[in-house]
């Protein structure tokens, strides 16, 4: 070929040639992606990383979940109704589709933290740049946190799918037993109550206390009431806690449950809530009325009382525990009552209250011990009756740990008497904190009491929550016939 | 389709002095054949310039030429003679390949010395008309060589003898001069500019006359008789007019569309319209402007089908979304790709003014979205705007004004009506009712919260255009305005944007084009729609007590939360948000393109094209500390997102023999998309004076956020286009796109197409038929995917959060509760079978479509136990078919004095789900509104995509309470007695549009439809069933519901504890037909009035959405598809403008 005979695309035949080549060969580095991000493969190296990983546990249960959860508790208690949507759980005749999405939302949620748990207990050892120490001490944590997850999902649905670090990944997975359940909660609580530091490095996390006092609880469901007792009684024995001496009406509202404490003597393990975006407590929303001004963006007053529940009728006027409920009128008759115990005029927004919210605290404590005590000693001993005293005592604004004009006395006092005294005690101290209901099934009292106090009875299906069609339906695991629970 | 290209480089390169094209045009053609080949490809590029540069003169004088060459192409020396002569020539270009080599020395000769001795080695010979130096075939000895009076015989003699046919030619003229008289007058086109170059013809004669520069002509008419003149011009109809007696004569030419065959765009070049061979519909400039409009995608209601336009709300600047035969995907985007002068933007283009765009072309089946792969599956929409024609400089400039006001009330109660309705309540629900006798007489009708919220609001458009250049450049330059205030106070939505684009043709071979928008948007948002119970402004609109007014006494806003005991907690006085929130977003929109071409041959061409779209966006919320327990609260939010794309193409077109026609394009392409974001916000600030500028001054500033993504699409393209004697065409093209977004393994995909279409109307068969003058039947198939998925959702990333301990944050790492999957395209495979059929002269012209879309590797959301603590993955495992069919029909029904023309369009589209992962349900679009929380549509397998699922109502109990069916007959109502209550999708979606003209009148008439959609109204569900919160509600629910005397009513029990659930009753059937424009314009007479400086002028008032004929009961059943809740209603107009043009 003659070299002028070559036109211009023959010229330009080898500059594109190498054109597209290149450009072949840097297509597939250019489809690579590079996130800004980090990703789960490459996380979980160092302390710092596995805490992050942790504090994730939080999130799920603390952000609204937890508010509505306790509402949601408080509904079925002999005590408080629901109004609008919530009304149902109140009328103890089975979960309607509202309250049955609500309670899915807290399956979902519990589950969620437990998933975070289980990254953790799962990819923590395998750290690159963390100590044996920390390993241990971030796992305890994360099993600690689950244990919580599962010991009231137990409580709510019954048998459950229990998820571990196991088997995480897996899709399908069948419901453990109740006692199988109960299993890892006890040897969770093990290891936390064993690696939980003394003094954790934020007001928050769980110390050791906590898991005993956790671990206490759990006994007292399980009716190991020596176990019980004996955890109890270490915690009260560390001198770690002791109750909020109060005046007042104010001094509950502002000084035990106040939105600016960063924490009380009395806090065993709460969930910590601030004025800061997105990380305030809703729970003031769900219970406060507007004309109250104690909470700057009104309020639902979806769960509130009434005037003449017997509780409240019998309720002692010395007790300034009772001053809590506020009598308003606000369409449902002149009887009704309006929590006033979370309190924050200068919230945020509506989900910007600064009030943490207790888990345990520590007048729970004394009260497990006062009973866990008696059921096992069969006996109402002094120490036991100290308890439930240092709880009665400070209510009415007393020294907490004198005596005082309040105190029960010891004489006549069999232990089905003081046992109900400390029931009685319980509904006053942990009114709005989702104490109530599960333990009216502890004691199998649901019937009784909830009769008593509401004149309503309960039917059988509203003892368990329904699982979740988000579970049921994609989880082949369980048999949509068998595993629901009875009534859905 | 490139051949135009080629050939239009050419035209450009011979046609300097085209004022004179058409005259020597038709001396030199050797015969009909030849000539029909010839203006097919002029009337190609005719729209592009021809009819554009006839303002165009050169000077050039008949100078003295010298110059020297050596065996050079006839074609460059012809150069070098045009260059110094000034005078241009024409010759075709199968006789300049023919030609030989020139070695050819002239010195200061004449033009006519130099062109006899070049063409004296060629079998070419010439003619010089004016300055055009026609070249012919030398033809047989015994023709004459030199033709002057331009005299051209009717059709079919031509047809039979040959032409020019002059045999008694002398004898003919001194017959006509024996009674004579002059006649003038002035020709010009539609738009009132002149045209020269007219033939001007005395019928039955060869007598004829050409229009000058100035489009006047002058000619000797016989004095008797009643001649009669054709006027003929290419591009532009025939036109016959009786002299009669007048001796002034101005004609204006209509042009001839059929002739001026309209060039389409499509994905990488252009092709005439007779060529398609996929399912494009083009909507022109005109009817894109027709009326105000917020933006392009709103023009395009009801003008194409298979189009269905959907609007989210009627707040100014609201987004709209698009769907091109129905929705193909489940998870991901279902808008079509919108490309902007050949730059696939991203998201909607609404920096666009509607003035500025000449054309819009909608691409439908795979066979025209294939070439964009990966991006096609839903339809490509491709906006060129203006572009400049040389010739005389013109300015248009339009400018419009119009009134807005809602389209309709609801009737709502009164306040006494109102009282009374809660009293009942209270009775019903045993609460000591509110109001006293004597506080219920004493009301009247009450406030009027709609009157209140809802106000009149103007529309200002303006835009200016200037537009012109010459042969090597070509500008156009607009500036716009569009100004739309809301109905709602403190809403409004204003766009100015600069277009400009520039092309230059360096050399023969080079040329450059540029264009570039840069647009400020400016919205101010006032729609706060959903809600429930007051809670939203809109919805307090509806729900605010009539009893009630917004201030008190001493001017503060009334509280409407706690003025009753018995009133909803959430309900907000709307005033809050008309006064006291504002959210403003201002964007600057830029996109820009560099296109290179350069004709490597002649037949072969390389562009190289660069190009950036980045838009910078601000969006400013401030809640002062007026608004209802506001303590002030601040949220800034700023992104940028920029693209880049190179496209480099190679375009081949080339004929072989007489029929066979090929081009083809191949293409390397690169677009990265980069996004990033910044957000900061607080709370509680001492003075609202800050508003959102001064964040460091709020009580509790929040965590900032920022935000990072890129994605990279690669893609390789090419397709062939084979034309066998206009008759057999066929297409084929093959994308293969390569994007970071799938997983490994997974990133590239392939997308071929092929289509096939017969011109039947150019088979032998037809051709001499009467009636069809139109036929071409066309098939296609094709892939094309759509991307579906978010950059980085195949990777497993933490997402970070914040939790507290002590007092304050600690930071948490966690993933999201979407687990990611490994995952591909979806892919739409499109089968197209269409006719377009075009009978009397295409004065009625059909097109019609058949369409199956199959959808595979759907992404679909498959659902995971929530234990898992993960609640879904994305696979690639649904199917999702859509079939219908697509009717358009354009009809010149008069012509003449008075024309009505019509163009109508209608579709019919079925969507199916065929299979979802493991054949479950997919339960959505929830709706939570405190009594009802619960999901209103269900995906599952056999129904369509928009299914609504629910309740079945049945009556009521004895109680006045809804009865709901038991469908499961379990003795219970629960999810399981939901079934399927009504569809969203319309049975079919139509468009009729009809333009009258009568002297310097218009009018025109638009109207638009859909017929068969359900809307799920859940604004009613608020406002019609929550009861015992004070809520208003329509008059209807007072006068019609449920009492042991009234049993059979409409609404149930006034009782708060009426149960209420997703059911029939909130299915409402959202057909209308609307009126969306009619218009009547006054053009004036500028001509006639002699005003030169005017081009044309043009007064117009027009109307939108006065009329609405549905049945829906809320606002507005067109901006409200699928579902209602509380959105911000629409408007109707009425417009005045002017149109003028310089």
């Amino acid at each position: 070929m003659k070299i002028k005979n070559i036109n211009l695309v023959s010229y330009l035949q080898w500059p594109v040639i190498m054109l597209v080549v290149l450009f072949v060969t840097a297509c597939d580095e250019m489809l690579e992606e590079a996130p800004k991000s980090v990703a789960v493969e490459v996380f979980y190296n160092t302390a710092e990383e596995v805490e992050a990983a942790v504090n994730a546990i939080y999130t799920p249960l603390r952000i609204n979940t937890f508010a509505n959860y306790v509402a949601t508790l408080e509904c079925q208690s002999d005590w408080m109704y629901g109004r609008g949507s919530w009304d149902p759980l109140s009328q103890y005749q089975g979960l309607n589709d509202a309250n049955i999405t609500r309670v899915g939302g807290f399956w979902n949620g519990f589950y969620l933290a437990i998933r975070n748990a289980n990254l953790v207990v799962s990819n923590a050892p395998k750290g690159s740049a963390i100590s044996e120490a920390d390993v241990k001490k971030y796992v305890a944590e994360a099993k600690f946190l689950r244990a919580f997850c599962n010991f009231h999902l137990v409580r709510n649905w019954g048998a459950i799918p229990l998820r571990t670090e196991n088997n995480m990944a897996e899709k399908d997975l069948a419901k453990s037993s109740v006692d199988d359940v109960y299993a890892l909660i006890e040897s969770d609580l093990l290891d936390a109550e064993m690696n939980l530091p003394d003094t954790p490095s934020a007001i928050g996390r769980p110390s050791r206390w906590a898991a005993k006092t956790f671990l206490a609880d759990v006994y007292l469901e399980l009716k190991k009431y020596p176990e019980a007792a004996a955890r109890a009684r270490e915690v009260m024995q560390s001198g770690k806690y002791k109750l909020v001496q109060v005046a007042s009406k104010t001094d509950f509202q502002y000084n035990l449950f106040g939105p600016e404490i960063l924490t009380t003597t009395e806090e065993i393990f709460y969930f910590k809530y601030s004025r800061l975006d997105g990380q305030g407590n809703y729970i003031l929303w769900i219970s406060n009325h507007p004309s109250t001004d104690l909470f700057s963006y009104d309020g639902a007053y979806a769960v509130h009382g009434d005037k003449t529940n017997p509780n409240y009728v019998n309720w002692d006027e010395g007790d300034l525990r009772k001053k809590l409920w506020d009598n308003i009128d606000f369409g449902l008759g002149p009887n009704t009552l309006v929590s006033s115990k979370y309190v924050d005029p200068n919230a945020i927004s509506q989900s910007g209250a600064g009030n943490d919210q207790p888990v345990y605290r520590y007048a729970d404590l004394l009260l497990i011990y006062a009973e866990a005590a008696a059921r096992s000693e069969n006996a109402v001993s002094a120490d036991a009756l100290e308890a439930l005293n240092n709880v009665r005592r400070r209510a009415y604004g007393f020294a907490p740990d004198a005596p005082s004009e309040v105190d029960y006395d010891a004489a006549g006092l069999t232990v089905t008497g003081f046992i109900d005294l400390i029931v009685k005690e319980r509904g006053y101290e942990f009114l709005y904190e989702g104490k109530r209901w599960h333990e009216l099934k502890r004691l199998e009292k649901v019937n009784e009491l909830i009769l008593a106090g509401k004149g309503k009875t309960v039917a059988a299906k509203h003892l368990l929550w329904p699982i979740p069609l988000s579970e049921m339906n994609y989880n082949k695991g369980l048999n949509p016939e068998a595993d629901q629970n009875p009534g859905y | 389709m490139e051949y135009f290209t080629i050939y239009l480089l050419q035209v450009l390169r011979k046609g300097r002095q085209c004022n004179r094209w058409t005259e020597t045009f038709r001396q030199c053609l050797p015969a009909p054949s030849v000539q029909r080949k010839i203006i097919m490809r002029i009337n190609v590029v005719s729209l592009l310039l021809l009819i554009s540069c006839l303002h165009l003169y050169a000077n050039g004088n008949a100078q003295r030429l010298s110059f020297s060459v050596q065996h050079l192409t006839l074609e460059k020396v012809m150069d070098k003679i045009e260059k110094q002569s000034g005078y241009a020539f024409w010759i075709q270009t199968d006789l300049l390949r023919q030609s030989k080599k020139v070695s050819l020395s002239v010195k200061n000769q004449t033009l006519t010395e130099t062109l006899d001795q070049l063409f004296s080695g060629q079998a070419l010979e010439y003619s010089i008309i004016d300055k055009t130096i026609v070249v012919k075939k030398k033809a047989p000895p015994a023709a004459v060589k030199e033709t002057v009076v331009p005299l051209i015989p009717e059709k079919k003699v031509r047809d039979r003898v040959g032409w020019p046919d002059r045999i008694n030619r002398e004898q003919r003229l001194q017959e006509l001069q024996r009674m004579e008289r002059e006649i003038r007058g002035r020709v010009t086109d539609e738009n009132g500019v002149a045209l020269p170059g007219v033939s001007i013809l005395l019928k039955g004669t060869q007598r004829g006359a050409t229009s000058d520069s100035e489009g006047q002509f002058e000619l000797t008419i016989p004095d008797s008789g009643s001649p009669v003149l054709v006027f003929s011009f290419v591009g532009y109809l025939n036109q016959e007019l009786s002299a009669g007696n007048r001796s002034i004569l101005n004609v204006s030419l209509q042009p001839d569309l059929k002739a001026l065959e309209e060039v389409v765009v499509i994905g990488y070049g252009t092709v005439k319209k007779s060529d398609l061979t996929g399912s494009v519909t083009q909507i022109k400039a005109r009817e894109i402007n027709a009326f105000p409009n917020a933006n392009v995608l709103q023009a395009l209601s009801g003008r194409a089908p298979g189009v269905h336009v959907r609007q989210s709300s009627g707040a100014p600047g609201a987004a709209i979304s698009v769907r091109v035969r129905g929705g193909n995907s489940i998870q991901g985007t279902n808008e079509p790709l919108y490309v902007i002068d050949g730059f696939p933007v991203s998201g909607n283009p609404t920096q666009l003014n509607n003035a500025d765009i000449e054309s819009v072309e909608i691409l439908k089946d795979a066979s025209a979205t294939a070439i964009y792969g990966s991006r096609g599956a839903n339809g490509v929409v491709i906006i060129t705007t203006k572009r400049g024609k040389s010739g005389r400089t013109v300015v248009d400039f339009e400018t419009s004004y119009s009134s807005q006001k809602l389209i309709k009330k609801l009737d709502l109660m009164n306040a006494k009506e109102y009282a009374m309705f809660y009293n009942e309540q209270a009775v019903n629900d045993n609460i000591t009712p509110f109001f006293s006798q004597a506080a219920i007489d004493g009301f009247g009708e009450g406030f009027d919260w709609q009157d209140f919220v809802f106000r009149k609001a103007p529309i200002l458009t303006s835009s200016l255009n200037v537009n012109g250049g010459n042969d090597k450049t070509q500008f156009s330059i607009s500036g716009s305005a569009f100004g739309q205030g809301g109905i709602i106070k403190g809403s409004n939505y204003n766009r100015y944007s600069l277009q400009t684009s520039i092309a230059h043709k360096v050399s023969d071979k080079f040329r450059v084009d540029f264009s570039s928008t840069l647009t400020r948007l400016t919205t101010k948002r006032k729609d706060s729609g959903g809600g429930s119970r007051g809670s939203s402004m809109i919805n307090a609109a509806m729900s605010a007590p009539p009893t009630l007014t917004p201030f008190n006494e001493d001017g503060s806003y009334r509280v409407l939360s706690t003025a009753y005991p018995f009133i909803a907690t959430d309900i907000r006085n709307p005033i809050n948000f008309i006064n006291e929130q504002s959210n403003e977003i201002r964007a600057n929109v830029v996109l820009a393109n560099l296109n290179l071409q350069y004709n490597l041959t002649k037949d072969l061409t390389l562009k190289v094209m660069g190009g950036i779209e980045n838009r910078d966006d601000r969006e400013d919320r401030y809640t002062t500390t007026g608004f209802f327990n506001s303590q002030g609260a601040a949220v800034v939010e700023a992104g940028q997102f920029t693209s880049f794309l190179n496209e480099n193409t190679l375009n081949y077109t080339k004929s072989f023999g007489e029929k066979h026609h090929l081009s083809a394009v191949v293409g390397i392409t690169y677009q990265d998309f980069l996004s990033t974001s910044i957000a900061g916000s607080g709370s509680g600030f001492l003075s609202d004076i800050f508003e959102t500028y001064n964040l460091g001054a709020a009580a509790t500033p929040n965590v900032p956020g920022s935000g990072y993504s890129k994605s990279v699409l690669a893609s390789y393209l090419g397709r062939v286009n084979y034309n066998f004697g206009d008759k057999y065409l066929a297409t084929i093209s093959m994308r293969r796109d390569g994007s970071s977004r799938y997983s490994e393994g997974l990133k590239w995909g392939y997308f071929p197409s092929a289509a096939l279409a017969w011109r039947l109307s150019n088979e032998d068969f037809l051709k001499q038929n009467t009636t069809i003058s139109d036929l071409k039947v066309r098939s296609s198939w094709g892939l094309t995917g759509s991307p579906g998925i978010d950059p980085y959702s195949t990777l497993n990333q933490l997402t970070s959060g914040r939790t507290i301990f002590n007092d304050g944050y600690a930071n948490t790492f966690a993933p999201g509760g979407v687990l990611p999957g490994s995952l591909k395209w979806e892919t739409t495979a499109q089968f197209d079978i269409g006719i377009d059929l075009g009978v009397w002269a295409n004065r009625l012209f059909l097109t019609a479509d058949y369409y199956v879309k199959n959808t595979h590797d759907l992404l679909s959301t498959v659902l995971l136990p929530t234990s898992l603590g993960y609640s879904r993955t994305t696979q690639n495992v649904g199917k999702v078919r859509n079939s219908g069919v697509e009717l358009g029909l354009d009809a010149g029904i008069l012509k003449g004095a008075f024309t009505w023309n019509i163009n109508g369009n209608i579709s019919f589209n079925r969507n199916k789900v065929v299979s979802l992962y493991d054949g479950e349900d997919i339960l959505r679009d929830n709706v939570g509104v405190i009594i009802i929380n619960d999901a209103t549509g269900i995906l599952r397998e056999g129904r369509p995509i928009g299914q609504f699922w629910g309740y079945l109502e049945d009556g009521y109990d004895d109680l006045g309470n809804i009865v709901f069916k038991d469908l499961n007959e379990d003795g219970s109502i629960s999810q399981s007695d939901k079934t399927y209550i009504g569809d969203a999708n319309p049975d079919f979606l139509y468009g009729l549009n009809s333009t009258m003209t009568f002297k310097n009148f218009e009018l025109n008439i638009f109207f638009q439809g859909s017929q068969g959609n359900d809307i799920f109204n859940a604004s009613a569900i608020t406002n019609t069933m929550d009861y015992g919160f004070g809520l208003n509600m329509p008059k209807s629910v007072f006068y019609d519901h449920w009492t042991p005397e009234n049993p059979d009513a409409k609404y149930p029990r006034i009782s708060l504890r009426t149960p209420v659930r997703v059911s029939d009753r909130f299915i409402e059937d959202g057909s209308y037909l609307r009126l969306k424009n009619i218009m009547l314009a006054y053009n004036l007479p500028t001509q006639r009035l002699g005003i030169q400086q005017l081009r044309n002028l043009q007064l117009y008032v027009s109307g939108q959405n006065l009329l609405t004929f549905t049945k829906y009961s809320w606002w507005d059943p067109e901006t409200n598809f699928r579902l209602d809740h509380s959105s911000y209603p629409a408007a109707k107009s009425v417009t005045f403008g002017l149109r003028v043009g310089f």
